[in-house]
């Protein structure tokens, strides 16, 4: 239980983070680490193959596509502005979100924490990951490295601009 | 997964990985480890398959189905001629030089995961990193058109990647199961095809997309005049076949399983391809770009492919291999004349060009042989592989498609002659006195390409025992 609501808060502040962060590249790399905190509830839940598609998914892959992007548009986010006035109110939406989780979201989990057994049991996250989903991983490690060298295509004719 | 051919994959995923490193001070040792890596595996494989002993045998000895072992061999192919080629194309002072050839590995290691692998979800993880290589690839040059062609590329592409999810998720909901060996067994096992056929649909139509079949092209004359040349050839060479068309043709294949219930969907594929062969001959004649000229022609050689695919009978799936191989070939040879011409005479646009078979011989008479080909004249490779559709179509009783497929030949021969005539033959212009031809490392790629097309169409018969073995191995 505890550990549902600390994985839970963890989503939930580092989403906060990707929406209020001035870089875009924080912001992308803060929505990664939300979806690793959903993936942990899934695994947690018994439901390992949704945790492992949420892992490679937007983990692994939307967040490479994000940082590309980020990347090729960089120059021109440098030069515009942004109006941050809005983003004040989100921490008082928070706040409030907060104190309804903390009536609402526990029966919620506690009923959630009986539907696990519904599912097959499937082993630890290890044996998913590199057993049952092992060429995913591969797939994955290519995904990084064409993200670091799409950066890397991208960053020095940039320089070489400026 | 084909843990047989992992290494495929392995290998240029770890060069990739090894060249910012290795070519820190030196960049022209990036170009050396790209092509060594390349060029090894090519090697390999040639002694994997081509072997006198292997040959004798019939190519029993081939491990695996033979269609993944023989993709991994032409991604090897195609990617080694583009790379060779690029160390001269290339400007010497280009600042994102190592990683170019970083990319160009890594889509070689996704493209190899996307033909050894028999597991839906890891197809897609593959297809999504060959996705983003090819719009670093597009991007390197950044001209306008180029970032137009790559935005264009990443807006139509990455929906499709979304209707490939759903129909992945879909399958997953009915099956309990994401293996091409699941799917086929519950075709066999007569349960309700409904929803899975609804899954299929949903990411046939997403490789669709990927492969830029007519209507959903727009992308793919602009990704590949915007680009690099080189790239240009990688990607009608072999990355939007790999990335669209092999998944269709694999997913198609598998449709025949369902005896009778998917013939709407088969259908559909078909009348797609006929409309992409159409569609891009007819779109071809009209262009006066010659790069854009290849990326209509590539749409039209392409419906071909799928046409085959969506008919789905041995001898159909035997035609759409063979296509797709000879698609490769010499759509490479025809982007890389293209790269040769903008580097010689500075322009691809075939108004200002003329007589260019003066000063550029090796690359007018290889466009020759290329061209011939892509039109279907014997005895060169293109003109089996469309003879194989054609004849599949016939003995299925799709007489109009047959027919059409033909007419349409005749006008990608009429095209291609047009193009030959207003950029190689004819009186010197201007700017043909100015040029020369290139030089021997840009030419070598080409002509080894030249060599292969001719080889193949003149050994057609060992061609055909190898993809006799590869169809009898699926389909039975």
């Amino acid at each position: 239980m505890i550990y549902h609501a600390l994985l839970f808060v963890l989503a939930v502040l580092t989403a906060a983070w990707a929406v209020m962060a001035r870089s875009l590249l924080t912001s992308a790399i803060m929505l990664a680490l939300v979806s690793v905190f959903a993936s942990l509830l899934l695994f947690n839940f018994n439901a390992p193959w949704a945790a492992v598609f949420e892992l490679s998914v937007c983990a692994g892959l939307i967040t490479v596509l994000f940082i590309g992007g980020v990347s090729l548009i960089r120059a021109s986010l440098e030069a515009a502005g942004e109006n941050r006035l809005f983003l004040r109110l989100l921490p008082l939406a928070l706040a409030i979100f907060a104190i309804a989780a903390w009536f609402y979201l526990p029966p919620f989990f506690t009923e959630m924490t009986g539907w696990r057994y519904i599912a097959e049991d499937t082993g630890p996250i290890g044996t998913v990951l590199w057993q049952l989903r092992r060429p995913d991983l591969l797939g994955q490690i290519a995904m990084l490295a064409a993200g670091v060298f799409v950066i890397k295509s991208v960053f020095p004719k940039r320089r070489a601009a400026k | 997964m084909d843990k047989g051919l992992l290494a495929y994959l392995l290998i240029p995923l770890f060069t990739a990985v090894l060249i910012p490193f290795a070519a820190r001070r030196r960049p022209k040792l990036a170009d050396i480890l790209a092509n060594v890596t390349l060029l090894a595996g090519l090697v390999n494989l040639c002694w994997l398959v081509l072997r006198p002993s292997v040959i004798a045998g019939a190519f029993v000895s081939v491990p695996g189905d033979g269609f993944s072992i023989f993709l991994v061999g032409l991604i090897y192919l195609v990617a080694l001629c583009v790379s060779f080629f690029s160390t001269e194309f290339l400007p010497e002072d280009m600042p994102n030089r190592r990683a170019y050839y970083s990319l160009i590995l890594i889509s070689v290691a996704a493209m190899c995961g996307i033909v050894t692998t028999s597991d839906f979800f890891t197809l897609y993880v593959f297809v999504e990193v060959l996705a983003v290589t090819s719009f670093a690839l597009i991007t390197t040059d950044e001209s306008k058109a180029g970032v137009e062609g790559a935005l264009k590329y990443f807006l139509l592409t990455f929906p499709a990647s979304a209707l490939i999810m759903i129909g992945i998720s879909i399958l997953l909901l009915t099956l309990g199961s994401l293996s091409f060996e699941g799917l086929r067994a519950v075709m066999a096992s007569g349960i309700p095809p409904g929803p899975v056929l609804f899954a299929a649909a949903l990411i046939i139509l997403g490789f669709l997309i990927k492969s830029g079949v007519v209507p959903f092209h727009a992308w793919t004359p602009d990704a590949y005049q915007g680009a690099y040349a080189p790239v240009a050839a990688y990607l009608g060479g072999i990355v939007t076949k790999i990335s669209g068309v092999y998944a269709v043709v694999r997913i198609a294949t598998l449709l025949n399983f369902f005896d009778g219930a998917a013939a709407g969907l088969s259908g559909g594929i078909m009348f797609l391809g006929m409309l992409s062969i159409a569609v891009g001959a007819l779109a071809a004649l009209k262009q006066k770009d010659f790069k854009r000229m290849l990326a209509f022609s590539s749409i039209s050689q392409v419906g071909y492919i799928i046409l085959a695919a969506g008919l789905g009978t041995p001898l159909a799936f035997i035609g759409a291999i063979f296509h797709l191989f000879n698609h490769a070939t010499f759509k490479t040879v025809l982007f890389l004349n293209s790269a040769s011409l903008e580097k010689a005479a500075g322009t691809t646009d075939m108004e200002e060009l003329g007589g260019m078979e003066h000063s550029m011989p090796w690359t007018s008479w290889t466009s020759v042989i290329a061209l011939l080909s892509t039109a279907g004249v014997p005895p060169l490779s293109g003109f089996w592989s469309k003879l194989l559709i054609i004849l599949a179509l016939w003995e299925s009783g799709f007489k109009t498609y047959a027919v059409l497929a033909l007419l349409f030949s005749i006008v990608t021969l009429g095209y291609f002659l047009l193009m030959q005539k207003n950029i190689f033959f004819g009186k010197k212009t201007p700017v043909s006195e100015r040029s020369r031809e290139v030089s021997a490392v840009l030419l070598t790629p080409v002509l080894v390409m030249s060599a292969v097309i001719v080889a193949a169409g003149l050994l057609f018969p060992y061609f055909y025992s190898y993809v006799w073995m590869v169809a009898e191995r699926i389909f039975l």
